[in-house]
C-alpha cells in the first residue's frame, strides 16, 4: 500500500528532496568526479606516481609526523582531559574553553605564529638554538604544529567519559587495597581506552590532511619535510592532475581505513556494554 | 600520607596542563599581537586597513556566509529527514554527510579542480557561458562550503534523535502543518544545537585555507580571502602585516570561542 | 458500535503485532485494552489514532471506514505515555495549541483553555512549563490538550504508567469522573489489571496481538474465556496435580488448575470450618502483612498456594498446620477454561 502517504509527521518528501539535491551537488557529484577521473587512470599510471622517492618520502613524513603528534596528544590529551573532569582550579573554564582553540582558529593563523615562535630567532626557537637545536623548518616544527591542530580531537573524546565515569568504581578498587596506579591502569584505563583509540584516530585523520599550519613551518624540503597536501598542491600548480589525483587516491584510501577502524572501535564498545547484543 | 601523595600528584598535572596551554595556546596569540605590534600602532593600522585586506575581508564574509546560508538549509532539512523518519540507507546518507570533514582539504580542493578545471569535459561548456569557477570566487564559495558541509547538520540530528517523535505526534494528530510544528515545537529544541553548529561552521570557514588555496589562484584583491592574503604577506617576508591581518582572526576566533562557551552554557541550563 | 475494529492484521517485519483483531465499542464507553507488554495493545491505539495504518482489514469510526483519513482529520484526541506536551510551551499555550491550530476565534480559544485549566484543576499555573510540573500534573495537561479541541474519541497510552503509586490512585479516580462527565468515547491501555477493573466500563483483553476476551471488568473476573484470561487476569497460583484436592470433579487431559488467592481458605486447626471434611492439610510457609489483609502462603502437599485472612481473624504463624479448603478453581486445557466448583459447596447449597 501507499506507504509515504501514511506518515504521521509532515514533511518527509520535502526535506527528503531539499537535502538530497544539495547532498548531491556539494558531495556526491563532486566525489563521483573523483571516481571517474581515477578510473581514467591506468594502474600501471598510479603505480608509478607513487613510487616516486619523493612521493614516497613524502608519505614517510607524513606518516610519521602524524603519528608521533598524534602520540603525544593522546597522552596529552588524557592528562587535559582527567584535569578538567577531576581537579578545581583557578581558571579551569578558560583552559577548558581554550581547548578549542585549535578548531576555532584559522590554521594559516596558527602556522605562521608557531613558526615565529620556533624560529631560530623565535622566542622559544632562541633558546633550542643555543643547545643547537632546531624546530623551525624540521620534523619537530611539523610535529608540533599538528600536536597543535589535533589535541581537542583527543581531550573532548576522552573527557565525556570521564565525566560519566562513576567514582564509585575507584573506591571499590580502592577499599579493596589496590594502588592509585593499579586503579588507573585496570578500572579507568580500560574504561577510556576506547574514547582514546577515537580521539586518537580523529585526530590521526585530521593530521594527516593537514595542510594550512604545516606549510609555513615546515620549510617544504623534498625528502625531509615535504608532507604529501604539499605535494598534491604542487603538481596541481603544475597542472598534472593525473599524478595529483593518484597521490589523493592513496591518501583517501588511508582515511577510509582509519574511519572505518574508529567505527569498529565503537561498534565493539557498544557491544561490550550493552551485552553483546 | 595518601593525601599528601594524591595532592602532589594533582598539582603536578595541572603543572603539566598549565605548562602545555601556555606553550601551545596561549603563546601563539601572544605572539600573533606582538609581532603585528612590533612597529608601533600606525603600521599596524595601515596594515589592517590596506585594501586588499579589506577586499580580502569582504571576500572572506561572502564565502562564509554562504556557506552558513547553504548548509543551514542542509542542515535543517537533512536533520528533520534523519532525525523525524526511518528509512532505508539513512545509515549512508549519514555517512555522505560527514565525508567531506574527513577528506584533506587539499583534496576537497582537486575534487573541483577536477570537475571545473580546463581538463574537465564541462570546462568548454562553462567557458561558452562565461562561467569561470576555478581560479575565481565561485571556487572559493564552493570549498568553503564543502568543508563545512556537515557542521550544522551534525549539530542537528542527535538533538532531534534524542528527542524522539512524540512531541511532533502530538501535534501532527491535532492537525498543524509541517512549518508550524518545525517552528513552533521543534526548533525550541535544537535553537541552542543550532546556534551551536552556526558558530562552528563560521570559525571553520573564515579560515579554511587547503580547499580555498587550492582554487583560488592567489589574484590579490581578486581571489584572496583572508588565510591566503597572510600566507602571501608572509611569504613576502612582510612579518608586521602579516600578523597584523592574523590579528584580526585571531580577535574573531576568541569571538567564536566565547560564544560558543556561551552557548554551551545556556543550553545545558535550558535541558 | 462508535468504533470498529474489523478483521485488522499488523505486523512489524516478522513480528504480529496485530492477528486478526476484531472488536467494537459503544458510544460513551470508556474502554481499557488490557495485556502484557507486547501484546499488541498499543499498536492497536495507534492504529485507531491513525499514527500507524493496518496492513489489512477496517478501522470504523461513527459509521465511516477511517483508513484512509490521515491522523490529523480523524478528530481523535490522543494523550501519550510520557504526554509528549510540549515542553517549550506553557501549560497554556499547550492546551490551546489544538485550537489555535484550528484558526479558533481567539476568544473562543481564551474562553476555552480558561475552562479546562479550572477543571483540571491547575489554575494560577497557566505560565508553568511542563518541566515544572508534577507527573500528575502533566498528567492532566495532557488530558486537557487531548480534549479541548472537543474530540468525539479519547485515546490514552498507558495514562498512569509514569506516575508514582499513590498519586496514581488519586488520579485513576479523577480521571473516570472526567470522562463520565464530559461523555466522550475512551480508550485506554494498561499492562495493569486493577486499573482497568477500576477504571473502564469494558475491558478488552489482549494476547499475542490477538483479542482473548471482552466484556466488563466483572464478567471477565467471574469467567474468563481463555486460559490466558483466566491467569493473567487476578493473582494466580498454578497447580499441576488439581486432583490431590478432594471434592473436586476430575476433567480428562487438563493442563493445571489456577487458584486464586480469594478462592482459598485457611483455618486454624481449632477454628471452625463448615467444610472440614473436604478440606487438605498444609503447612504455612510464610505470613506477610498486605495493609488490608494478611497474605498467607500455605504448602499443601507438592503444591504453594496463596490466601487472604482478616486482620480481625486470630494469629496464623509460620510452620503451623492448618487446613486448606478449596471453593472452586479454574482448570485449563489448551487455549480452554473450565470452572470447577467444589462439589462440597455445590451439595450445601442443594441443601439449603
Amino acid at each position: 500500500m501507499n506507504k509515504r502517504s501514511k506518515r504521521v509527521i509532515p514533511g518527509f518528501g520535502l526535506s527528503m528532496g531539499i537535502s538530497l539535491t544539495i547532498l548531491s551537488f556539494i558531495v556526491i557529484i563532486p566525489l563521483a568526479s573523483l571516481v571517474v577521473y581515477t578510473a581514467n587512470l591506468s594502474l600501471g599510471e598510479i603505480i608509478e606516481v607513487i613510487t616516486k622517492p619523493r612521493v614516497l618520502s613524502s608519505f614517510k613524513v607524513s606518516f610519521f609526523t602524524a603519528f608521533t603528534a598524534s602520540a603525544v596528544n593522546a597522552v596529552m590529551g588524557v592528562i587535559l582531559a582527567w584535569v578538567l573532569v577531576r581537579y578545581d582550579f583557578p581558571f579551569k573554564r578558560l583552559l577548558d574553553g581554550m581547548i578549542e582553540l585549535p578548531f576555532a582558529l584559522p590554521t594559516a593563523v596558527a602556522g605562521i605564529a608557531l613558526t615565529a615562535l620556533t624560529a631560530d630567532k623565535g622566542l622559544i626557537g632562541e633558546i633550542f638554538a643555543q643547545y643547537g637545536i632546531k624546530i623551525a623548518y624540521t620534523k619537530t616544527g611539523i610535529i608540533i604544529a599538528l600536536i597543535f591542530v589535533g589535541i581537542p580531537f583527543v581531550v573532548r573524546s576522552v573527557q565525556p567519559v570521564l565525566e560519566k565515569l562513576d567514582y564509585s568504581y575507584e573506591e571499590a578498587a580502592g577499599v579493596l587495597g589496590a594502588s592509585r596506579f593499579t586503579v588507573f591502569r585496570k578500572v579507568i584505563f580500560p574504561e577510556i581506552k576506547p574514547a582514546l583509540m577515537t580521539g586518537f584516530g580523529l585526530a590521526m585523520g585530521r593530521c594527516i590532511g593537514e595542510y594550512g599550519s604545516v606549510v609555513f613551518i615546515a620549510g617544504n624540503m623534498p625528502y625531509k619535510t615535504e608532507i604529501t597536501p604539499l605535494i598534491i598542491m604542487s603538481e596541481l600548480q603544475e597542472y598534472d592532475y593525473a599524478s595529483a589525483t593518484a597521490i589523493a587516491l592513496v591518501m583517501l584510501i588511508f582515511a577510509f581505513l582509519l574511519l572505518f577502524f574508529i567505527n569498529l572501535i565503537q561498534a565493539r564498545n557498544t557491544k561490550i556494554i550493552k551485552g553483546g547484543r | 600520607m595518601h593525601k599528601n601523595q594524591s595532592k602532589t600528584v594533582k598539582y603536578i598535572l595541572i603543572g603539566i596542563c598549565a605548562v602545555f596551554a601556555f606553550l601551545f595556546l596561549l603563546l601563539p596569540l601572544y605572539i600573533v599581537f606582538a609581532e603585528a605590534l612590533r612597529d608601533g600602532i600606525e603600521k599596524y593600522r595601515d596594515a589592517v586597513t590596506d585594501e586588499y585586506t579589506i577586499k580580502a575581508v569582504l571576500l572572506t564574509v561572502e564565502a562564509t556566509a554562504c556557506a552558513v546560508v547553504i548548509n543551514t538549509i542542509f542542515g535543517i532539512f537533512a536533520a528533520w529527514a534523519v532525525g523525524k523518519f526511518n528509512f532505508k540507507g539513512k545509515k549512508v546518507f549519514t555517512t555522505l554527510i560527514d565525508l567531506p570533514v574527513t577528506i584533506s582539504p587539499i583534496i576537497a580542493g582537486l575534487i573541483f579542480v577536477l570537475i571545473f578545471g580546463r581538463q574537465s569535459v564541462l570546462y568548454p561548456f562553462l567557458q561558452n557561458m562565461g562561467i569561470k569557477v576555478v581560479f575565481a570566487v565561485p571556487g572559493i564559495i564552493l570549498a568553503t562550503v564543502f568543508v563545512t558541509f556537515p557542521f550544522i547538520s551534525r549539530e542537528l540530528i542527535p538533538v532531534l534523535e534524542a528527542q524522539g517523535t512524540d512531541e511532533e505526534e502530538a501535534a501532527a494528530l491535532m492537525g498543524a502543518g509541517g512549518f508550524t510544528i518545525f517552528t513552533k515545537v521543534t526548533f525550541p529544541h535544537i535553537k541552542w544545537a543550532f546556534l551551536y553548529g552556526l558558530v562552528l561552521c563560521t570559525a571553520r570557514a573564515m579560515g579554511e585555507f587547503g580547499a580555498v588555496s587550492v582554487l583560488s589562484g592567489h589574484l590579490r584583491g581578486k581571489t584572496n580571502t583572508l588565510p591566503l592574503h597572510i600566507e602571501i604577506l608572509f611569504n613576502e617576508f612582510q612579518y608586521v602585516p602579516a600578523f597584523a591581518v592574523s590579528s584580526i582572526l585571531v580577535i574573531m576566533a576568541v569571538i567564536i570561542l566565547i560564544a560558543r562557551s556561551v552557548i554551551e552554557y545556556k543550553g545545558k541550563k535550558e535541558c | 458500535m462508535y468504533v470498529e475494529l474489523k478483521n485488522i492484521n499488523k505486523n512489524f517485519g516478522s513480528y504480529k503485532a496485530s492477528d486478526n483483531v476484531n472488536f467494537g465499542i459503544e458510544k460513551g464507553k470508556l474502554a481499557a485494552l488490557l495485556g502484557p507488554s507486547g501484546s499488541g495493545k498499543t499498536t492497536i491505539l495507534r492504529m485507531i489514532a491513525g499514527l500507524e495504518s493496518p496492513d489489512s482489514g477496517e478501522i470504523i469510526i461513527d459509521g465511516k471506514t477511517v483508513n484512509n483519513i490521515p491522523a490529523s482529520k480523524r478528530g481523535i484526541g490522543f494523550v501519550f505515555q510520557n504526554y509528549a506536551l510540549f515542553r517549550y510551551m506553557t501549560v497554556y499555550d499547550n492546551i490551546a495549541f489544538g485550537l489555535n491550530v484550528k484558526k479558533t476565534d481567539k476568544k473562543k480559544t481564551d474562553e476555552r483553555v480558561r475552562e479546562l485549566i479550572e477543571l483540571i484543576g491547575l489554575k494560577g499555573l497557566e505560565k508553568r512549563y511542563p518541566s515544572q510540573l508534577s507527573g500528575g500534573q502533566r498528567q492532566r495537561v495532557a488530558f486537557a490538550r487531548a480534549i479541548a479541541p472537543n474530540p468525539q474519541l479519547l485515546l490514552l497510552d498507558e495514562p498512569f504508567a509514569a506516575i508514582d503509586a499513590k498519586v496514581r490512585q488519586e488520579l485513576r479516580s479523577w480521571l473516570k469522573e472526567m470522562i463520565e462527565k464530559l461523555g466522550v468515547t475512551s480508550i485506554f491501555v494498561t499492562h495493569d489489571r486493577d486499573e482497568a477493573i477500576e477504571v473502564a466500563d469494558d475491558i478488552i483483553i489482549t494476547n499475542k496481538g490477538r483479542i482473548e476476551q471482552k466484556g466488563s471488568p466483572y464478567e471477565i473476573y467471574q469467567n474468563p474465556a481463555t486460559a490466558f484470561t483466566a491467569s493473567f487476569f487476578g493473582q494466580a497460583a498454578f497447580i499441576d496435580d488439581y486432583g490431590s484436592f478432594k471434592t473436586f470433579d476430575k476433567i480428562e487431559n487438563a493442563d493445571k488448575a489456577i487458584l486464586r488467592p480469594e478462592f482459598v481458605r485457611v483455618t486454624k486447626k481449632g477454628e471452625v470450618q463448615k467444610y472440614k471434611n473436604s478440606a487438605s492439610e498444609g503447612i504455612v510457609e510464610r505470613v506477610s502483612f498486605r495493609g488490608s489483609d494478611m497474605e498467607i502462603t500455605v504448602r499443601c502437599g507438592g503444591n504453594v498456594l496463596s490466601a487472604r485472612r482478616g486482620l480481625d481473624e486470630e494469629n496464623i504463624s509460620r510452620g503451623e498446620k492448618v487446613d486448606v479448603f478449596i471453593y472452586r478453581m479454574f482448570v485449563t486445557k489448551g487455549d480452554n477454561v473450565y470452572l470447577l466448583e467444589n462439589k462440597a459447596v455445590r451439595e450445601d447449597t442443594i441443601v439449603i
